[in-house]
């Protein structure tokens, strides 16, 4: 029962992890009509940002975070006014233009995997922070690193939530994400709230990357992993369907981790794989997607 | 307040509009008359800064607008009400009437719009937490109206507000539209529904193929077997 235990906690802990990143790619996706094949890439400048931020700083772990989310926000939004706006302006998702964004993104992708090489060189480094010891619950030992991710990714989901409900800037971003021009007629700032939505989206992923790091390696090539779960997560819960990108983070993380701990860890990254194609034999448009989004 | 020198605009290749010039006086109701696909839509657009003009000029409040982005457009003072249709129907009717005053920043200002879109349509009030996709056909055109009103323009353009309703209901939604006028608006209104929009205007334009067809006051144009000809092609004439 222990072990059972420990495994679903590892793998709600990994899930929200993908969740975060999965919740970014919906959210881009479902307000700007970009299937963001370039958000691992975010996800893993997100982590170095934490860890250099650390190495000059010195600062706690949440303004970390913070300061990672920040600056990654701001490079995603100058990544999408520089080269996705050109082409969201001719058409996006499911559309010829559609096709010219999906190969932009691994163009952005392939560009920053470098740009990150030539900043931080091929080296996995660890993530020097030091949460304390396990927190013993029974006779179970739960590492700090987990609680922080489960405490920080439901706060984040939290305040994502308030944010699009309750503040006017919110409301802005959910109106310019269904329709432009009648966002336009009411004297929003379009363009503006076009950046906020990609900075947001880009920042999500930075957390997830800052939050891994404890676990994980921080290195160069982290992002393509985590792109394919994360894409894998979002098409569980439904394309572009936000609480569903978190359910599904989960589901991929759990079926992952017990696959791992029961059957055999070696075919690891096939069972969120096996569960996509199970989810989509059963419900095509994913757990909480309603329809399919066809946009011209 | 709004004048439209020779616009001829289009999407693509397609030129829709081959040269149109009006002008609207402030404080005045006027009437862009014309059926289907005649381009009264882009002039709208055009107008407010969704489609750029290929020639011509656009001027509001003796300052060229032509080119401004559409946000900047309503900014001034000038704002267009789209049709009930494109409420945003996830939203309640309160949060699409708070999206209309997204320009206006003090809290205060913020109250005293909401308030007098509910003296105009208490029916709005009434259902102010209501998803804006449960609304009826009339309720989503008072929506949309009040969102345009929320941001409290010098001047609005009217889609077709009695589009796709029952004719009690038009003549409801006319006389608050009055109502709204006599507070000192000035007024484009695009309809097809000739009649009802010519006992409300004082003046009309005519459009067909692109260009301005007749022109003149609306009592003169109301008995005039031109505009009722000029229909043939389009919609309700009656």
């Amino acid at each position: 029962m222990g072990y059972f235990t420990d495994l679903v906690i590892v793998g709600l802990s990994l899930g929200m992890v993908y969740g975060l990143v999965a919740l970014g790619i919906s959210f881009i996706y479902s307000g700007l009509d970009i299937v963001h094949f370039a958000h691992g890439e975010i996800y893993m400048i997100g982590a170095f940002l934490g860890v250099t931020a650390l190495r000059l700083t010195g600062l706690d772990y949440p303004l970390l975070l913070l300061i990672s989310m920040v600056l990654t926000a701001l490079i995603g939004a100058a990544i999408e006014r520089l080269f996705y706006r050109r082409l969201t302006r001719q058409g996006g998702g499911i559309s010829f233009a559609g096709m010219g964004i999906i190969i932009a993104g691994f163009g952005i992708s392939m560009v920053l995997q470098n740009v990150a090489f030539l900043v931080w060189t091929a080296r996995a480094v660890p993530f020097p922070v030091n949460f304390g010891l396990p927190i013993e619950i029974g006779e179970l030992m739960l590492p700090r690193a987990y609680l922080w991710i489960v405490a920080v990714t439901l706060a984040l989901m939290a305040a994502l939530h308030g944010f699009l409900k309750y503040t006017r800037l919110g409301l802005a971003v959910r109106a310019v994400a269904f329709n432009k021009d009648i966002a336009y007629l009411l004297g929003i700032n379009v363009p503006l709230m076009m950046s906020v939505l990609f900075g947001i989206g880009c920042a999500m992923a930075a957390a997830a990357g800052v939050l891994i790091g404890p676990i994980n390696y921080v290195e160069v090539s982290m992002g393509i992993g985590i792109l394919i779960k994360a894409f894998a997560a979002a098409v569980v819960g439904g394309f572009g369907n936000l609480p569903g990108a978190v359910l599904g983070g989960l589901l991929v993380g759990v079926v992952e981790s017990l696959g791992a701990g029961y059957l055999s860890g070696n075919y690891k990254d096939i069972y969120a794989f096996a569960l996509l194609i199970a989810v989509l034999m059963v419900r095509p448009s994913g757990l909480l997607g309603v329809t399919v989004k066809v946009k011209a | 307040m709004l004048e439209l020198e020779a616009i001829e605009a289009g999407y693509g290749n397609v030129q829709i509009l081959n040269g149109i010039s009006l002008a609207v006086g402030r404080g005045r109701i006027v009437a862009l008359l014309g059926g289907n696909g005649t381009g009264k839509s882009t002039l709208l657009k055009t107008i407010s800064g969704l489609l750029k003009p290929w020639h011509g000029s656009v001027t509001f409040e003796g300052e060229r607008i032509d080119g401004l982005r559409p946000d900047r457009i309503v900014r001034r003072g000038l704002v267009q009400v789209t049709q009930g249709k494109e409420a945003y129907p996830a939203m309640s009717v309160e949060e699409n009437l708070r999206l209309g005053a997204f320009l206006v920043g003090q809290r205060a200002a913020r109250r005293r719009a909401f308030e007098r879109v509910y003296e105009h349509f208490p029916r709005l009030a009434e259902r102010r937490r209501q998803l804006a996709a449960t609304l009826s056909g009339g309720e989503l055109q008072m929506l949309c109206i009040g969102r345009g009103l929320m941001s409290e323009p010098k001047m609005m353009l009217l889609d077709e507000p009695s589009a796709a309703l029952a004719p009690q209901i038009v003549l409801d939604i006319f006389r608050t539209i009055g109502r709204i006028c006599r507070d000192g608006m000035t007024l484009l209104l695009v309809e097809q529904n000739v009649r009802m929009a010519l006992l409300l205007a004082e003046y009309a334009y005519v459009v067909r193929d692109g260009v301005v067809h007749i022109e003149g006051p609306a009592s003169a144009l109301i008995d005039d077997d031109a505009v009722r000809l000029s229909y043939l092609a389009g919609a309700s004439a009656a």
